[in-house]
């Protein structure tokens, strides 16, 4: 990062900063025009921006019915999405968003009628609650089903199964309800449980177990007339009451959410061992924290070869700084972030190899693992990765090589869209060919597509934050992770 | 890092807290230093976009759809510019109302990332006027971008500007850094085309150390450098491969630079010429960022128009592409092969809309139609089997069916019949009629603006309707030629870029070729009756000898005297007049020789101006010269001294002048009579001139040697005569004596 007077153009940590002294319509149309302009692009700067922003537009925003914060919410998130459509991730985080408002106002909602002795909530945890806090009309920040949700997204210590098990064990009751309606699923792949061996899956088993609780039905479901009624009569009456708590609860829940943008590349990288083994050849592609991270994890115990494709021409330049070691400027152009900080691979006793893409299928067969990285990964198990991914895949495929999918939870996006191509983003072709030559620039037509979908069959293993997943079974966390009524708020008419 | 990172608003603030510790005199700078500041230039005050900038401004016109000062405006947020200053020119209302109901306007919208947007009137006729006028307004406090509003730009400039600032905190004479873009040495669509600019730089020191313009009409394709500065710098590059984008990083002495020298009117041509020149006077050096990357041009003329068009279309402008939707509304989609379009397009189930090609919303085409590399606006109507290739249409056009259109810009509103064939070149303006088989011939410009009346100068806001020509646009059509009529432009560029395909044919109305240098390049047709622009145009092709390096003085120099005859008083006060000359002379360095090559070609161009409009050749004569002044002011100035020397060449040049000019014979001799009875010439002089004959011929270069000679017997035919009255005259004389 040059000095700071000479660094006019704004980016994230402008943008960061500019929120505190900005009025908040100047800060969205900022981020707005920002997106647009690709200032702050790929996946994890678009979502802290989105996420800092939302907490900006719930501080601020003064209401009086939990219906007009979401609909706010919503509102601004929509436009958010069409500055940029093709940042899924802008949309995700908004869906997280709304869906722990939700959830926020429904605990108001159970306690209340818990108060009312209709004991409509999960009965472990509000005994638990009851006898904890004994502030009835005080709802106990601590103990949201947010702060369970998002404590189950980002486990503070993985490891260790002694902790993990304290985690979520009380986890369960949060999850329930958005997750126990869906029992035949969880059986069809019963194989991952023990493949991954980890807290959540660990979770999920006592999910199985666990009996089935009055309020099976998801909170997105249609539930009956008569319970949402009285629900619209008897919320207004609650927020009333206690808005300002809720507020600070859906602040801290979007602070969470910050937060895991912040480790999970960390969370992922944990997983590291158990997936990349002494003497295996790896090969990954393009510059990513995640895989590098991931890569630096295992390499602390293991002795294994990386071979890097280098991506050109989008992200070559990148790739190398990895490799070497010599980044010029944050990837995302925020100082602050930790990638700088990153040890390159090869001084971290990895055997580097890089090559060009065009060797990949040459080379294929000497490796035992891929490791993509990914830009967005969509519900049905496909991604859009860096362009040069889906061959990748395919050669893999073709040799039967392991493809891994390195991937934070906040990149799982709920949309399934139908046409791909719309999804890839096509960018300068000056780097590609240089703007000097005359004669190519007015005789060709050059694409540069940055991204490629990847579908769902060339993908062997998700790994995310919350463990490893299989392709089909990603559905089941985007259904974990966003409520059935949010998944298309942002264009109404699909909504029914 | 710090607070300090350019956080608007509180930057002040931050600044002095951070950078308290560096002592008094840093605190001061660094405020300075942290709001950045931009001088768009809005208008270019050209009229190279003509027909379309009679009725609206320049940077409203559409490309890709989307009006040129958003993409500048884009650019300048991209930089992070806070405060922003834009100087219109033509068409200011217009402009101020669309900017005030933009998302820039930072007192209106929220959105704008802008601290401060001011949209400065002036009166302005020149960049050169509207910097004056900053310069007098004391706005700019620190190191400002200056830019025109044509400009497409993703470049980030923040590695240009910490080069400037680091230049200038080692020596406060580094005014300023000019981005250019490489383009290659081979032919680029986007290099601007015909002028071709010269910079000469010493890379060791990013420095620019000499500038000059060149263009084909040229005779000599040398650029003249001062040997000094082979002298002063061991390395040296000359380059003509440079993308003038017009993004200057300037210091406000910049605008001192400018107030000093009044007569500078454009940024290159003449400040950055002149200021260069002037190194060892105000020793500011000027500098350059030679950048290889990103991508930045001006669509400062229509050929300019249409190759950034190409480039937004091929996604060099990357981000600045139509499917970032930069304008609130727009919801542009790119897809596969270069097809972009809004929402609410109706296309029939056969017409093809190919590549490389944007349609604006509710456009609707019809069946068997076939769109191509072209850009149609919103709501426009294309019937059936219309073929559109490389077109640029804007908003709410319709094209009848069977009509083809290729290479032709349509505006807003036009209607164009069945079965019409537009051709490459044309230009169709606002609200034009065509009717049905009409045929567009290439190149033509059609229009309906009113007219401003050409015999009240002085009331310049009287216009007129003019009538359709039914012969162009067929029996129902509206619209009419239009004729550059009111081109005020002193600019020789205007020759080559009022087209929008570059050629060099239509200069040249008579069927001589460029090299031969005709005075005619452009002249406009006869019936013109103001004829000032003849002038300007001439002097394209008088700079054969001398040097464009003075071309700048020998223009600004025809150009003040031809006012001062055409007007008939300022020559009154002699001494005024020649001292404003001196002035001229000295700022530019002029030789002698010069100075008369300038005077003999300001005479001779009004007489054949007086004789074009139908007065006698003897009696054009005698009004030019009996122009109060003249005569004292021929003998001081143009033939000072009575040397026979200069009054030799002050014939000679009126002669190569003539040479080129219709009448040109007549004229001269009528012009040596003349010269000859106001005692001006002495006869001596006129023998000699008339005995060294063609010798000046051959410093006029290879091309228009052979038809020079012809001409030069042509020219002299008529002062045969002259001469020989003159000879015997002298005979007699000397008879007498000897008598």
């Amino acid at each position: 990062m040059s000095p700071p007077q000479s660094g006019h153009a704004p980016n994230l940590s402008v943008f960061k900063k500019s929120l505190r002294a900005q009025s908040l319509e100047s800060s969205i149309e900022n981020l707005i025009s920002l997106l647009k302009r690709r200032q702050i692009k790929n996946s994890r700067p678009c979502a802290i921006a989105t996420a800092e922003l939302l907490l900006r537009v719930v501080a601020r925003f003064r209401w009086t019915d939990i219906g007009k914060l979401l609909a706010r919410i919503q509102e601004v998130g929509q436009r958010l999405i069409q500055a940029q459509p093709r940042e899924m991730v802008v949309g995700n985080i908004v869906r997280r968003v709304l869906g722990m408002i939700r959830d926020e106002a429904k605990e108001d909602r159970h306690e209340d009628m818990s108060d009312s002795a209709s004991n409509m909530g999960s009965p472990h945890r509000r005994l638990e609650r009851a006898t904890l806090s004994g502030l009835r009309d005080q709802p106990p920040p601590t103990f949201s089903p947010l702060r369970l949700d998002s404590s189950k997204t980002t486990p503070p210590t993985i490891n260790t199964d002694k902790d993990s098990d304290d985690v979520f064990g009380s986890s369960v009751g949060g999850s329930r309800p958005q997750s126990s309606h869906r029992p035949p699923m969880l059986t069809s792949h019963p194989s991952y449980a023990h493949l991954n061996g980890i807290p959540v899956q660990q979770s999920m088993f006592n999910l199985l177990s666990a009996t089935p609780s009055p309020l099976s039905t998801p909170p997105g479901a249609v539930s009956p007339a008569g319970k949402t009624t009285f629900d619209a009569a008897n919320l207004a009456y609650r927020v009333a009451a206690s808005s300002k708590d809720l507020k600070a609860e859906v602040i801290s829940g979007i602070e969470e959410i910050i937060d895991e943008l912040d480790q999970v590349d960390d969370q992922i990288a944990a997983y590291a061992q158990e997936h990349i083994h002494s003497n295996e050849v790896i090969l990954t592609h393009s510059s990513s924290v995640s895989v590098q991270k991931f890569l630096l994890k295992a390499a602390e115990k293991r002795k294994f070869t990386v071979i890097v494709a280098e991506s050109y021409p989008n992200d070559h330049e990148a790739t190398h700084a990895a490799v070497t070691g010599k980044l010029n400027g944050g990837l995302d152009g925020d100082d602050m972030s930790t990638e700088k900080f990153l040890k390159p691979l090869s001084s971290a006793g990895i055997t580097v190899i890089l090559m060009t893409d065009a060797a990949i299928f040459a080379i294929m067969s000497r490796v035992n693992k891929v490791i993509l990285a990914t830009h967005a990964v969509i519900a049905n198990g496909g991604l859009i990765a860096a362009a040069g991914a889906r061959i990748i895949a395919k050669a893999a495929k073709v040799h039967r090589t392991p493809v891994i999918v390195v991937s934070g939870v906040y990149k799982l996006s709920p949309e399934y869209p139908f046409e791909f191509e719309s999804l890839i983003e096509y960018g300068d072709p000056g780097s590609i060919i240089g703007y000097h030559d005359g004669a190519l620039v007015e005789n060709l037509e050059v694409d540069n597509p940055v991204y490629d979908y990847v579908p769902p069959e060339l993908v062997d293993l998700y790994i995310t934050n919350l463990g490893a997943h299989a392709p089909s079974y990603l559905y089941r966390i985007v259904a974990d992770h966003y409520k059935q009524e949010d998944i298309n708020f942002h264009n109404p008419e699909l909504l029914f | 890092m710090s607070k300090a990172g350019g956080v608007k608003g509180a930057a002040g603030a931050n600044g002095k807290g951070k950078k308290g510790g560096n002592g008094g005199g840093g605190k001061k700078e660094d405020e300075r230093e942290e709001r950045l500041q931009a001088v768009v230039l809005a208008d270019s005050f050209e009229t190279r976009f003509n027909p379309f900038t009679l009725e609206r401004p320049r940077c409203l016109l559409p490309l890709a759809n989307t009006p040129l000062i958003e993409y500048t405006l884009e650019f300048l947020a991209m930089s992070g510019v806070a405060d922003i200053y834009i100087y219109c020119g033509a068409h200011t209302e217009e402009v101020e109302k669309y900017i005030h109901a933009s998302k820039w306007y930072p007192l209106k919208s929220a959105a704008s990332p802008f601290n401060s947007l001011e949209i400065v009137k002036t009166t302005a006729r020149s960049v050169g006027d509207a910097l004056r006028d900053l310069d007098g307004r004391d706005l700019i406090t620190g190191d400002f971008l200056l830019v025109h509003g044509d400009l497409v730009s993703n470049l980030p400039i923040d590695a240009a500007l910490a080069a400037h600032r680091a230049r200038r905190i080692a020596d406060k004479n580094a005014i300023m850094t000019m981005i250019l873009r490489t383009g290659g040495l081979e032919e680029h669509r986007t290099k601007s085309k015909g002028i071709t600019p010269v910079f000469v730089i010493d890379p060791t020191q990013n420095r620019c150390i000499h500038y000059e313009e060149m263009n084909p009409l040229q005779a000599n394709k040398y650029v003249n450098l001062d040997p000094d500065l082979l002298k002063e710098h061991t390395e040296m590059e000359i380059r003509t491969d440079l993308i003038d984008c017009g993004i200057d990083i300037c210091t406000p002495d910049v605008l001192a630079l400018w107030a000093e020298s009044f007569d500078y009117e454009v940024p290159r041509r003449h400040f950055l010429h002149g200021v260069l020149k002037d190194y060892e006077l105000n020793g500011k050096t000027l500098h350059t960022e030679i950048v290889g990357d990103h991508y930045a041009a001006r669509a400062c003329n229509l050929q300019a128009y249409e190759a950034v068009c190409k480039d937004v279309l091929a996604r060099w402008t990357y981000p600045l592409v139509p499917d970032s939707n930069l304008l609130a509304g727009q919801s542009y989609k790119y897809e596969r092969g270069g097809l972009c379009k809004e929402n609410g397009v109706v296309l029939a189930r056969t017409c093809k809309a190919g590549k490389k090609t944007i349609l604006g919303k509710d456009t609707s085409i019809g069946d068997g139609s076939l769109v191509s590399n072209s850009i149609i606006g919103r709501r426009c109507n294309i019937g059936k089997n219309v073929t559109i290739n490389n077109a640029y249409i804007w908003d709410d056009v319709s094209i009848g069916d069977g009509s083809t259109v290729d290479r032709a810009i349509i505006a807003n509103e036009a209607a164009i019949g069945k079965s019409c064939t537009i051709q490459a070149g044309a230009l169709v303006s606002y609200r034009v009629k065509i009717d049905d088989n009409a045929q567009i011939a290439p190149g033509s410009r059609i229009t309906r603006a009113k007219r401003k009346l050409n015999n009240s100068p002085e009331d310049a806001k009287a216009t007129e309707e003019v009538p359709s020509e039914p012969s162009l646009v067929g029996a129902e059509g509206q619209g009419y030629l239009f004729e550059d009529e009111d081109e005020f432009s002193d600019d020789e560029e205007a020759a080559f870029h009022s087209t929008l395909i570059y050629s060099t044919a239509h200069l040249n109305i008579s069927s001589e070729s460029i090299s031969t240098l005709s005075s005619e390049v452009s002249e406009p047709p006869p019936t013109n009756s103001r004829s000032r622009l003849s002038s300007f145009a001439g002097s394209i092709s008088d700079d054969g000898e001398g040097g464009t390096s003075n071309e700048g003085f020998h223009h600004d120099a025809v150009d003040g005297l031809l006012t001062a005859l055409k007007e008939n008083s300022s020559l009154e006060d002699g001494e005024s007049s020649k001292l404003e000359f001196t002035g001229l002379r000295l700022a530019h360095d002029a030789t002698d020789h010069q100075i008369r090559r300038a005077i003999a070609v300001a005479f001779s161009k009004r007489i054949c101006q007086l004789v074009d409009e139908g007065t006698d050749v003897s009696k054009a004569c005698v009004k030019t010269f009996g122009v109060t002044g003249a005569e004292r002011f021929l003998k001081t100035v143009a033939v000072s001294g009575n040397a026979e020397a200069d009054q030799v060449d002050f014939l000679a040049c009126l002669e190569k002048d003539l040479g080129h000019r219709a009448k040109g014979d007549a004229v001269l001799a009528g012009i040596c009579q003349r010269l000859y009875q106001m005692d001006v010439v002495e006869e001596e002089a006129v023998l000699r001139w008339w005995e060294e004959g063609g010798g000046e011929e051959g410093s006029k270069g290879e091309n228009e040697k052979k038809e020079g000679e012809g001409e030069v017997m042509n020219v002299r035919g008529k002062t045969g005569v002259f001469i020989e009255w003159l000879e015997k005259a002298e005979e007699e004389s000397e008879e007498d004596e000897s008598e």
